[in-house]
C-alpha cells in the first residue's frame, strides 16, 4: 500500500467535503474489508491521495424499525445485522444473507453497506500488480476481457455488460433486491432496483465518487416473513458465492400475489428473475410450481464453455429458496 | 504530503498503552509486531481471508492485517499475549496443549483468540456452532479435529471454573 492523508470525519457533509477538496483519488472507509484489499492489490492503479474514516460519524451504527421498515445505518457490520432478533422475526432472507457472508470475522468488520458497493471479484481484474504485472482487461480500459478466451469458470451465464463478464460477488444484495429496499445516500434515495450498474466502469453501482450511502430502508413484509436465502460456494465459510438466491414473496389465501426473485454471482449486476415473478402471481406455491419458477429463470441462459454447471445451480437455488420461504 | 508521514498514537494493548508512531496507511498486524513488540499476532495471507492474525478489538474477533492502525486509538486491543497472567496460562491455552491443538502453530494465536470471542459469546457451542465461528481461521496443517476438541475442552474447563468462583 501506498503513503495516504487519513482523515476522520464526524459529519457526513465534513466526509462529502473532504472529497470533493481532495486534489487526487480519495476514498471512504468503513469496515475497509474491501477497500484494504483493493489498496493492497494496487486495483485502480492509483494511490489514494486520502483516506476519509467514516466510523467516526456517531448515530450511522443503528438498526431500527420504524413504520415503513427496517433502518440500516451505514456504519452496521453484517454481524449485527445477522445476529439482530428484529431482522431474522421480520426479514429472515436478509438475516440469512447477512450471516453466510465471509467468515465471522469479516462480518465483524465489514458493513452491510460496504458488502453491496463492493468491487467484483474476477480474477483477471483483481489480478496483483505485484506477482508479473497486473492485467490489462476490458474493465481496467483495456481493449479486451481475458476471461471470455481464458478461464471462465466463476463469470457470468447471462451475456456480458461493455464486454466484460465479471459477476457481482455480493450475497447481501440479492436480498436486499428480493426486499425491494431502498438506498438512501447523501445526494438522493435510490431505488435498489436502479442502484447496481456494471456499465460505469471500474464499479459495481450508480454512486458519484463523492456520493456516500447513509442508510439502507428494507420495507416491511405485508404478509408476514415469507423471504429466504441460499447460497452456493465451493467452502460454507469465507468464500464468494457460486451462485447465490434471495426470494421475497407475498400469499394472500394460500395464493401468491406478489413475488419478487433475485440471484446473484450469475452476472454483472444481481439478475431480478422477471419471468419466474409474473408466472408465480396467482398460482399456489406447490413443489411443481417453483421448479417451473426455477426452469424459467435461466430460460435466457447464454453460459460459456466451462460454467455450464452454474445454469443447473442457479435453476435448483431459485425453486428451493422459493420452497424455503414457505417453510 | 507531509514531510513527516509519521503521527504519534496511543494504542492501548491488553490493557497497556503505548505510544507508536505510525504511517497512516500501516495496518495494525503491522503495527503490533514491528512497534508494540507483540510478534504472537501472525501475518500470512495478509488479505483477511486465513484468520491468523486475529486480535480482539473491543471484544469483537477481527482480522488485524485488514485495518488500519490509526484508526485503534482509544480502543481495546487484545492480542494473544494478553492470555496467560503471571506466567499461567489461560484454560483455553491449557486444552490448546492437552489436546494437540497445536501442529506447527501458525495458526494458534488466531485460532485461540476466536475461541475465546466464541466462548465470551456463546459460553457451551455445539460442535457445528464451533465449526462455524472458526469458519473464518484456515489450518494448513489440517489438524482441525484436535482444534474442535481443544475448543470443546476449553468450554468445560471455562465453565468449571466460573462455578468454582
Amino acid at each position: 500500500m501506498k503513503r495516504f492523508n487519513h482523515f476522520n470525519a464526524t459529519t457526513m457533509e465534513e466526509a462529502v467535503n473532504l472529497l470533493n477538496e481532495s486534489e487526487g483519488p480519495a476514498y471512504v472507509i468503513a469496515g475497509g474489508s474491501d477497500l484494504m484489499g483493493c489498496l493492497k492489490d494496487n486495483l485502480w492503479m492509483e494511490a489514494p491521495e486520502r483516506v476519509i474514516n467514516l466510523k467516526t460519524i456517531p448515530g450511522l451504527k443503528e438498526i431500527n424499525v420504524k413504520d415503513d421498515g427496517l433502518h440500516i445505518g451505514a456504519m452496521v457490520t453484517l454481524t449485527e445485522v445477522a445476529e439482530s432478533d428484529a431482522v431474522k422475526e421480520q426479514w429472515p432472507g436478509l438475516a440469512e444473507a447477512a450471516r453466510r457472508t465471509a467468515s465471522p470475522l469479516l462480518r465483524n468488520m465489514g458493513t452491510v453497506a460496504g458488502n453491496i458497493c463492493q468491487e467484483n471479484r474476477c480474477w483477471y481484474y483483481r489480478y496483483p500488480d505485484k506477482i508479473g504485472g497486473r492485467i490489462d482487461c476490458v474493465r481496467k480500459g483495456g481493449k479486451r476481457c481475458l476471461a471470455v478466451p481464458g478461464d471462465h469458470r466463476l463469470h457470468s451465464i447471462f451475456g456480458q455488460v461493455k464486454k466484460c463478464i465479471a459477476v457481482n460477488p455480493s450475497d447481501t444484495a440479492p436480498a436486499f433486491v428480493a426486499l425491494n429496499a431502498t438506498i438512501k445516500t447523501t445526494k438522493r434515495d435510490i431505488p435498489i432496483d436502479e442502484f447496481f450498474s456494471a456499465e460505469m466502469g471500474a464499479q459495481s453501482t450508480i454512486l458519484d465518487r463523492n456520493e456516500i450511502v447513509t442508510e439502507i430502508v428494507v420495507p416491511t413484509p405485508k404478509a408476514g416473513p415469507t423471504s429466504a436465502f441460499n447460497k452456493i460456494a465451493y467452502r460454507k465459510s469465507i468464500d464468494f458465492a457460486l451462485v447465490n438466491c434471495a426470494a421475497s414473496i407475498t400469499i394472500e389465501d394460500g395464493k401468491v400475489t406478489a413475488a419478487r426473485i433475485c440471484l446473484n454471482g450469475v452476472h454483472n449486476n444481481p439478475r431480478r428473475c422477471e419471468t419466474s415473478e409474473q408466472m408465480l402471481v396467482g398460482k399456489q406455491l406447490t413443489e411443481a410450481v417453483a421448479k417451473e419458477a426455477g426452469e424459467l429463470a435461466v430460460a435466457e441462459a447464454k453460459p460459456l464453455l466451462q460454467n455450464i454447471y452454474k445454469v443447473q445451480m442457479a435453476k435448483t437455488i431459485v425453486s428451493d429458496t422459493l420452497l424455503d420461504c414457505i417453510k | 504530503m507531509n514531510d513527516n508521514p509519521k503521527r504519534l498514537i496511543q494504542l492501548t494493548v491488553n490493557g497497556e498503552i503505548q505510544t507508536v508512531p505510525v504511517e497512516s496507511h500501516w495496518t495494525l498486524s503491522k503495527v503490533l509486531r514491528n512497534d508494540c513488540g507483540h510478534t504472537g499476532t501472525k501475518e500470512a495471507c495478509d488479505e483477511g481471508a486465513c484468520g491468523a492474525c486475529t486480535v480482539l478489538i473491543d471484544g469483537l474477533a477481527v482480522p488485524a492485517c485488514m485495518i488500519l492502525a490509526v484508526e485503534q486509538e482509544g480502543k481495546d486491543i487484545e492480542t494473544i499475549e494478553g492470555l496467560s497472567v503471571d506466567g499461567k496460562l489461560h484454560p483455553i491455552q491449557e486444552a490448546w496443549l492437552e489436546e494437540y491443538g497445536s501442529q506447527c502453530g501458525f495458526c494458534s494465536p488466531g485460532m485461540i483468540m476466536t475461541t475465546k470471542y466464541l466462548l465470551s459469546k456463546n459460553p457451551n457451542p455445539t460442535d457445528d456452532e464451533i465449526k462455524e465461528a472458526i469458519g473464518g481461521n484456515l489450518c494448513i496443517c489440517s489438524n482441525y479435529e484436535h482444534i474442535i476438541n481443544a475448543v470443546r475442552s476449553a468450554a468445560q474447563k471455562m465453565s468449571k471454573e466460573q462455578t468454582h468462583v
